[in-house]
């Protein structure tokens, strides 16, 4: 097809599904925003850090494995703040978006049978799917943006006895944007592959859910630290991000969401949609 | 040039058949009646022609633009009613209005769409999820025609609507094509073929099996012949071992309803030996013809005589 018949890109439906998404990824950043300034307010004062770790001591371990095990003690401070970041309840936000974005407008469009009018118009499926493309991963990358920006108003608001490494959590807040979209990317590729909603929803959960679980045993359980490797939170492996940008893990992120996003793109060109 | 065109659509969803070796053209201003039964392929080949499937076989353009799946090169200047047209239920009709015609590059048909609600007495500021049936399907026009296309595929357009909707939905048809678009109406309602449409093409199982003015149609099927007898006179056993291609329709108390193919000689000189009080011969419906294709041959039908390219105009 000659350039000149290729139709314009679809501006209009990404302007569509973008007020769509928009209360939900305003909420969504509200609530990670809002965590930022709760954990700082409590990491800021050593009485309530010391209750808190005498908390986390009483909780079965694997609970303090999953917010950051030996990071989390008294006097390392940006450790503790990082609780913010690595909490199941912001990690399951994260996933509420990361999946239900992409999953919902490919997979819910067509189950709802408006696919069917969107591609009767002059647009080809592969703008379709860059729309859904750019929502997720622009909206992943921006909620982590703004769970840094929840903790830069909380260093401004709260007196901390040591300097908090600002630059250290951009670092994080990027890589974790790069895992955030790679997430984003694989649901992506999930909803451009089933032909049920549920059936992408459930894939795409699973897998995030996996990776999760498999992240916080290897952790807790030195026999199963082997499994480290296998799971993609491996590549945002806060050791290395206090040294400076861990460059390969985000070229392999990168990689992987590239290919995730590619390989949906290609696999929903090319199959005749259940309309 | 044509406006549409199909040459030997083929398409199979695994090893179920959805159409076959299906060719047919329609040119600018004609409106082209696409009828089967439910199953037929029609939905398929209209998919196929909108690009949203695949075919396994066969070649398609619309605007002299070959049809590429999944890229909709020529979709701005097509106006494409599905038969189960879905739109977003939250959304006002105006604002999904709008980004259809948006997503086609027009933006300056708002007048056009006011013009089209005024007729059809639409009222665009409401949700669509709080209409009814047919003021959904009233919405489903619009946008068909809101961007004042040179191809329209229509699906079944006036299914759900009452009998005046219906008839501004046709009238609006035939204004477009008497501005020159090409026109695909699949329905199942065949008196609104035959009010509209100039040919037609019949599917059956996936193939077509007649492709032809509608008036052809009509001719070509069987005829139909009723004969009231002379009072008292017994209603005879027909032979038909000695009439062949004739099949009794009705019999009533000194009434006998018969339709048959061909000449009517040999059915008239076994009437004449009877006492006959009147004799009649009704014209033939659409629908009666269409019903034809779909008996089996000694019930009167034509039976599976796929239409072969080039065979019909």
């Amino acid at each position: 097809m000659s350039r000149a018949l290729r139709p314009p890109f679809p501006f209009a439906l990404l302007r569509f599904w973008l007020l769509r998404i928009l209360p939900a990824w305003g909420g969504i950043a509200l609530l990670i925003f809002l965590m930022q300034i709760a954990v700082s307010g409590i990491v800021h004062d050593n009485e309530k850090v010391k209750t808190l770790l005498g908390f986390l001591e009483a909780l079965p371990s694997i609970v303090k494995a999953a917010l950051g095990g030996e990071m989390l003690r008294l006097g390392n401070t940006a450790g503790l703040i990082a609780i913010g970041y690595n909490h199941p309840f912001v990690l399951f936000l994260y996933m509420l978006f990361a999946v239900g974005t992409p999953t919902g407008l490919l997979a819910g469009e067509v189950q709802r049978g408006t696919m069917e009018l969107i591609l009767s118009r002059s647009t080809t499926k592969v703008q379709v799917y860059v729309c859904a493309g750019i929502l997720t991963l622009a909206g992943m990358f921006a909620l982590v943006l703004v769970m840094f920006l929840g903790t830069v108003a909380a260093v401004n608001i709260f007196t901390f006895q040591d300097r908090v490494p600002l630059d250290v959590f951009f670092r994080i807040a990027i890589n974790g944007g790069l895992l955030a979209s790679t997430f984003g990317a694989f649901a992506l590729l999930c909803a451009g592959t089933f032909a049920r909603l549920y059936a992408a929803v459930g894939v795409a959960v699973a897998f995030l859910v996996t990776n999760y679980f498999l992240a916080v045993v290897s952790n807790w359980w030195p026999r199963m630290a082997f499994l480290k490797r296998a799971t993609l939170f491996y590549l945002i492996d806060s050791s290395n991000l206090w040294q400076g940008w861990p460059v390969r893990n985000m070229a392999i992120l990168a990689a992987l969401l590239l290919a995730a996003a590619g390989l949906g793109a290609v696999i929903w060109h090319r199959r005749d949609l259940p309309l | 040039m044509a406006a549409i065109e199909i040459e030997s659509l083929t398409k199979w969803y695994g090893r179920a058949r959805g159409v076959e070796a299906v060719t047919l053209a329609i040119e600018p201003g004609e409106i082209f009646g696409y009828l089967g039964p439910n199953g037929s392929g029609k939905t398929t080949t209209i998919r196929c022609l909108m690009g949203l499937l695949r075919p396994s076989g066969g070649v398609l353009r619309i605007l002299g633009a070959r049809v590429v799946p999944g890229r909709g090169t020529q979709h701005a200047r097509i106006g494409y009613l599905p038969g189960d047209f879905r739109i977003w239920g939250r959304a006002k009709a105006s604002r999904s209005l709008g980004l259809l015609a948006a997503l086609g590059g027009d933006r300056r048909t708002t007048a056009r769409r006011r013009e089209l609600a005024a007729r059809f007495e639409l009222d665009l500021d409401r949700a669509v999820g709080d209409l009814s049936k047919g003021n959904r399907q009233k919405v489903a026009l619009v946008s068909a025609f809101q961007h004042r296309p040179a191809v329209l595929v229509l699906d079944e357009p006036t299914a759900g609507l009452d009998p005046l909707m219906r008839q501004a939905a046709l009238d609006l048809i035939r204004e477009a094509a008497g501005e020159g678009a090409a026109v695909l109406l699949s329905s199942h309602d065949l008196s609104e073929v035959s009010a509209v449409c100039s040919r037609a093409a019949i599917l059956r199982e996936g193939r077509l099996v007649e492709m032809a003015p509608i008036s052809r149609i009509v001719q070509q099927g069987e005829h139909r012949l009723k004969i009231w007898f002379a009072h008292g006179t017994p209603i005879p056993e027909v032979p038909m071992d000695r009439l062949p291609g004739v099949r009794i329709v009705e019999r009533q108390p000194g009434m006998l309803h018969l339709a048959y193919r061909g000449a009517a000689d040999d059915i008239l000189k076994w009437v004449a030996r009877f006492p006959v009080d009147r004799i009649a011969t009704p014209q033939t419906s659409l629908e009666e013809a269409f019903m034809q294709y779909y008996r089996p041959p000694d019930a009167g039908g034509a039976g599976t005589r796929p239409v072969t390219p080039g065979a019909c105009p």
